[in-house]
């Protein structure tokens, strides 16, 4: 169960402001004010203002879900930190000066002696399913019973570095929108994320009177083995990370109420999505509601799972779907429930969040209500 | 935990590696070659020269890598580009991601089970082990092929790499002596008791 939980993203510090713009199809994205574009195809982003220092946001983040989870000095001392990041790109610039460059474990072995946590730790490294992989590992953990209790956090701000590569790759949409599922879609944009849950078993949380946010319910991971560039076509790998985490959590496709998908915005990707959403749901993927909320926060890599992980549950807990925004008309190599315009009411018990990098990973989460 | 197959990297005998055979797709950084490499050589040791068919075993193959910094001269090339106001490559954009890496081998060899890369702290073999064995147990893998690959301080000199394939579900009965390949040996030969609690 997640019993603790804090975030950052465009829209601000904290949920109210995810709940009060990102949930009604509100973008964060600007043009990028954080280091110089005026060489780049594109030009926008999602990011907060100034200059947040990655490592500090993530310490301050992951003490916060700690606090929302109420964890003592002692059962914080026994909490592992799953982090999912990549090494801070400043941290590269003062290699060259002679400074030996950190790497992503050695951050979490750092935020983790910050917020008075366990010695173990371990860094998840997976570009875009980086903190979904490191949710699954906690769940899987907890499920097996090699832990009772387990951090997890993510974190990735909009840098110079990734948005030249994005750029070059012409992944951004020079149209500055994210514009998922839709025809006329021209790309994804980057968006700021730090986020931190605190996931423990189901007795544990009880034993010690925890407020119960939701339930991680299932997991799924699975590679398409098709191209190194390219999702599958047909969505193979995904469609079987659903199957697996539908299974894993014991519930059938039918009693999926929402679809937080992964929705980059970038043209194989969404259709690729589309192809496994209908494979694993059959006739009723008319039914399933689905948004891609990348298009308000932007798509924040490492970050990205975990970001998406808290919108799904905001979902459940309010009542609320998010707005898929950006789109201008259908897509016949999309033909999903899209929600749009504005939240939509909705009695979800359980939702699905899906997300997929580059070579063809997947994961698939479930989340259910408390 | 069963080690089916393993290969490292300089191979036994050889203190300095030659560079490994060129990746397609992959420029500047040894890290991707030197990761396709040592995956097809521990790969082609378990299956055999040819690719296996997809619906064997190799379709419920998983790739675990486990690197504590990853390709940092891709990271230092791009950096360096972005200084500079140079023009990045674009085929930078997909090597940069680990993922890409392993997508290349996984299509190569038709794996399609999960793929996991992770920065150790301590205990990279056991983080890595103790990885395959969840994927395995969750029922997501039947099988996971683990590389470790390390790069030196300037291109080619000093990479060092281990590939394993293991199955089985607990990692706390693996030790070297079951790594049955004979030209194989792992210095960090046990999954660290204290890593045990995560996973």
């Amino acid at each position: 169960v997640i019993t603790g939980l804090a975030v950052i993203s465009a829209f601000g510090r904290g949920i109210p402001p995810l709940l009060d713009h990102a949930f009604a199809g509100e973008p964060a994205f600007t043009q990028v004010t954080r280091f110089d574009v005026s060489r780049r195809r594109a030009r926008a982003a999602a990011h907060m203002p100034g200059a947040p220092v990655l490592a500090q946001e993530l310490a301050s983040t992951v003490d916060k879900a700690c606090a929302d989870a109420g964890l003592t000095v002692a059962e914080r001392a026994s909490c592992p930190l799953l982090l999912a990041a990549r090494a801070d790109p400043a941290d590269l610039r003062h290699q060259a000066n002679g400074r030996p460059p950190g790497s992503p474990a050695t951050m979490a072995a750092a935020i983790a002696a910050q917020c008075g946590l366990s010695r173990l730790v371990r860094a998840y490294t997976g570009a875009c399913i980086a903190s979904s992989t490191a949710a699954a590992a906690a769940a899987s953990a907890i499920r097996s019973r090699a832990s009772q209790r387990i951090a997890v956090a993510a974190g990735y701000l909009v840098d110079a570095d990734q948005f030249a590569l994005f750029d070059a790759a012409r992944a951004l949409a020079d149209d500055g929108q994210v514009r998922p599922f839709s025809k006329g879609r021209r790309g994804t944009l980057l968006g700021d994320g730090v986020v931190a849950l605190v996931l423990e078993s189901a007795s544990a949380a009880r034993l010690r009177g925890a407020r119960v946010l939701a339930r991680l319910a299932g997991w799924g991971r699975a590679g398409d083995a098709h191209d190194v560039s390219r999702p599958h076509p047909g969505g193979a790998g995904l469609g079987r990370a659903i199957r697996a985490a539908l299974n894993c959590a014991g519930v059938t496709a039918s009693q999926i109420g929402y679809v937080n998908a992964n929705g980059t915005g970038a043209v194989h990707s969404d259709s690729s999505e589309s192809a496994a959403l209908r494979g694993a749901f059959g006739r009723t993927v008319a039914d399933v509601p689905v948004s891609a909320t990348k298009s308000v926060h932007g798509h924040a890599l490492e970050a990205s799972a975990l970001l998406e992980l808290v919108m799904t549950l905001l979902a459940l807990r309010t009542g609320r779907l998010p707005v898929n925004a950006g789109f201008i008309e259908p897509d016949e190599q999309c033909p999903l429930n899209l929600i749009l315009q504005r939240p939509r009411p909705a009695s979800a018990r359980y939702a699905l969040t899906l997300n997929a990098a580059l070579g063809g990973a997947n994961t698939a989460l479930v989340v259910a209500a408390p | 935990m069963t080690v089916l197959a393993c290969v490292q990297w300089p191979p036994p005998g050889q203190e300095v590696a030659p560079p490994p055979p060129p990746l397609p797709g992959f420029v500047i950084s040894s890290f991707g070659p030197l990761v396709a490499h040592i995956a097809g050589q521990c790969l082609h040791q378990r299956h055999g020269a040819a690719p296996p068919v997809k619906g064997t075993v190799a379709g419920r193959t998983g790739v675990v890598m486990v690197s504590a910094r990853g390709d940092m001269a891709t990271a230092y090339a791009v950096a360096r580009a972005v200084d500079r106001g140079d023009r990045v490559s674009p085929l930078l954009f997909f090597q940069t991601a680990l993922t890409a890496v392993v997508g290349r081998v996984a299509v190569r060899w038709g794996l399609a089970g999960p793929v996991v890369c992770i920065s150790p702290e301590d205990h990279p073999l056991g983080d890595g082990l103790a990885e395959a064995a969840s994927l395995i147990a969750d029922g997501d893998a039947d099988e996971v092929l683990v590389v470790l690959p390390e790069q030196g301080a300037s291109p080619g000199d000093g990479d060092a790499a281990l590939a394993l394939i293991v199955s089985g579900r607990t990692v706390s009965d693996c030790t070297v002596s079951d790594c049955t390949v004979s030209d194989c040996t792992v210095s960090d030969s046990t999954v660290p008791a204290g890593q045990e609690g995560i996973s």
